[in-house]
């Protein structure tokens, strides 16, 4: 290793989110078989999961609100699995495409919940709150948006005696792709070990609606916004790179040479998850006694 | 006999091996002593978890481009690879530009550490070693190995004059005093005079994730005097001289020279 690696401070690198120049990549072959999923076997572990995770916590179900895409298709089947106890939330707002909507309906019918779910858009609240800070500022209020979901989440999950069962996926959570006490702020992550392709074939498995396991994923918290657009890389090539630099521990030199692309496309997404790090981990406390919350603690879950 | 030792008590920023690296040339060309001690692990920050696998070759290259600078002697933190994928928690120990390594042998794992997830242990019937610098012979042991009586004792007995102690010791217990402190001053002047030696301690400084490294550096002679300290929870420098004088009045009037081995006998089988 050249001495000069570490010259280049590494963080510094600029990126470019905006860009909407997408690279498509075949999946290599070697991942593609790594990621393969074994559909019945992985629906059966993280549906028994969801069943005891509910028990050890002493709730009567999970709430989860469904979005139209993907992940939440995916995880609210297989809450549905787990328990009879649930209950969807269909949060749209002014940014939320008309089809996410369809798709969110078309999932109710799908798992038979027309008489457990509710419908609240949520663009007054959230025009109360940009109002009241004064901002137009799209990113701002898209984080505001996540995190009146939240809210609303957790209102009914208390009103229930439920959990509240998140919907991100491991790319998502590596990536840093999610808000901070928005869709990040949920009791438990079923699918959070499941790279976004593996969704999709579980979505597949599970025999989804077609339209919702292949469209493009999108938190929709702006007009227009898709991950793989703000990103500029596709998730197939995402996913390649999560898997072989951060499960594997390869280096970035190695992943160009297996994957043939550019090293500045692996060092976005190295970067990407480098700093959103912090989302990931509880806030830091600062220490001052002899055992610490978090770095001496080592309690489990299951504590009481 | 008698040395100038310099207690470098720098912040290691996690990770940043090019960072902490200039700082230690900073310090290392700028120095007016015969040698530099900094911290365990001051290349490459302490608390660094599984970012020790990416980081690693980066710290064994800075150190060898640091040893070729050292035109005196200097001893800092770092990882070394001692075989395919097995790292070592160790002290670079370079005189007149010639790289050597020292090895830690007690790697904890209770409360926040998590050592042995890491690094490999050193041996005590290979790794222990005595060093020459001028007219001093000092032997190195790092941090946790200060908290049990054998290395420093095996080295004190091997021919050792003094002790030099990297260390990453966090904060813990600040209430009207801070109480790591205070068993660290015990355990050094405990050490200096059962084994008549200089014992020099050196240690981080700053925050690194959730904790916080005091600071604290100090030398306790072998007559247990503390000859400099350096400050709390900043970073700091100080030069002390490492002179005969206490040494010979220390072990004329003690009983340092017996070890009477049947105890280990009796260890051995606890």
């Amino acid at each position: 290793m050249a001495f000069s690696k570490f010259s280049k401070f590494r963080w510094y690198y600029t990126l470019n989110i905006c860009s909407t120049n997408i690279l498509i990549m075949v999946m290599h072959e070697y991942i593609r078989k790594s990621l393969t999923i074994d559909c019945e076997a992985v629906t059966n572990y993280i549906v028994e999961r969801i069943r005891e995770y509910l028990e050890f916590s002493n709730k009567k179900g999970g709430v989860i609100g469904v979005s139209g895409g993907v992940d939440s298709a995916v995880t609210a089947t297989l809450l549905a699995k787990a328990t009879d106890n649930f209950f969807i939330l269909l949060m749209p707002s002014s940014s939320t495409p008309k089809i996410d909507l369809e798709d969110s309906f078309e999932m109710i019918k799908f798992l038979n919940a027309q008489n457990k779910y509710k419908l609240i858009n949520i663009d007054e609240i959230v025009s109360l709150f940009s109002n009241k800070i004064e901002t137009d500022n799209k990113y701002i209020i898209g984080n505001i948006k996540a995190r009146v979901r939240m809210i609303i989440l957790y209102a009914y999950a208390q009103m229930l005696d439920y959990l509240v069962v998140g919907t991100g996926d491991k790319s998502e959570l590596l990536l840093g792709y999610f808000t901070k006490y928005g869709d990040g702020g949920v009791d438990v992550l079923p699918i959070g070990d499941l790279y976004k392709t593996q969704v999709r074939m579980l979505g597949k498995c599970l025999e989804l609606p077609e339209r919702i396991v292949t469209k493009p994923s999108s938190p929709a918290l702006w007009e227009g916004q898709t991950a793989e657009g703000e990103l500029g890389i596709d998730y197939e090539t995402i996913d390649s790179i999560l898997y072989l630099r951060f499960d594997e521990m390869r280096s970035e030199d190695e992943i160009v040479k297996m994957l043939g692309i550019p090293i500045d496309t692996i060092k976005k997404v190295d970067r990407l998850v480098k700093i959103s790090q912090h989302k990931r981990l509880p806030p830091e406390i600062f220490r001052l006694s002899g055992r610490a919350i978090n770095s001496d603690w080592r309690f489990p879950r299951r504590w009481a | 006999m008698g040395i100038k030792v310099e207690l470098a008590q720098i912040r290691s920023y996690p990770g940043d091996v090019y960072r902490n690296y200039k700082k230690h040339l900073e310090i290392i060309e700028t120095t007016t002593a015969d040698c530099v001690i900094f911290p365990e692990l001051s290349l490459t920050g302490y608390i660094i978890k599984d970012l020790t696998y990416e980081i690693y070759k980066d710290a064994e290259e800075a150190t060898r481009k640091i040893a070729e600078k050292v035109n005196k002697c200097a001893v800092f933190g770092t990882i070394k690879e001692v075989r395919k994928g097995i790292l070592r928690n160790s002290a670079a120990v370079i005189i007149n530009g010639k790289l050597d390594y020292i090895y830690k042998f007690y790697l904890p794992t209770y409360g926040l550490f998590e050592e042995r997830r890491y690094f490999q242990r050193g041996d005590p019937l290979k790794d222990l070693k005595i060093f020459e610098y001028r007219d001093l012979k000092f032997g190195v042991v790092i941090c946790e190995d200060a908290w049990h009586p054998e290395p420093i004792e095996a080295l004190s007995l091997m021919g050792a004059d003094a002790i030099f102690i990297p260390s990453a010791s966090p904060m813990r217990k600040l209430r009207e005093n801070l109480a790591i402190e205070e068993s660290w001053d015990s355990l050094l002047k405990a050490h200096s005079l059962m084994n008549t030696v200089w014992t020099v301690f050196t240690n981080v400084v700053g925050s690194q994730e959730e904790e916080y490294f005091w600071g604290g550096s100090r030398v306790v002679s072998p007559l247990g005097d503390v000859k400099l300290k350096l400050k709390l929870f900043y970073e700091d420098r100080g030069v002390v001289e490492i002179t005969e004088n206490e040494l010979l009045r220390a072990r004329f009037f003690s009983s340092y020279r017996d070890h009477i081995r049947e105890f280990h006998s009796i260890l051995d089988k606890l």
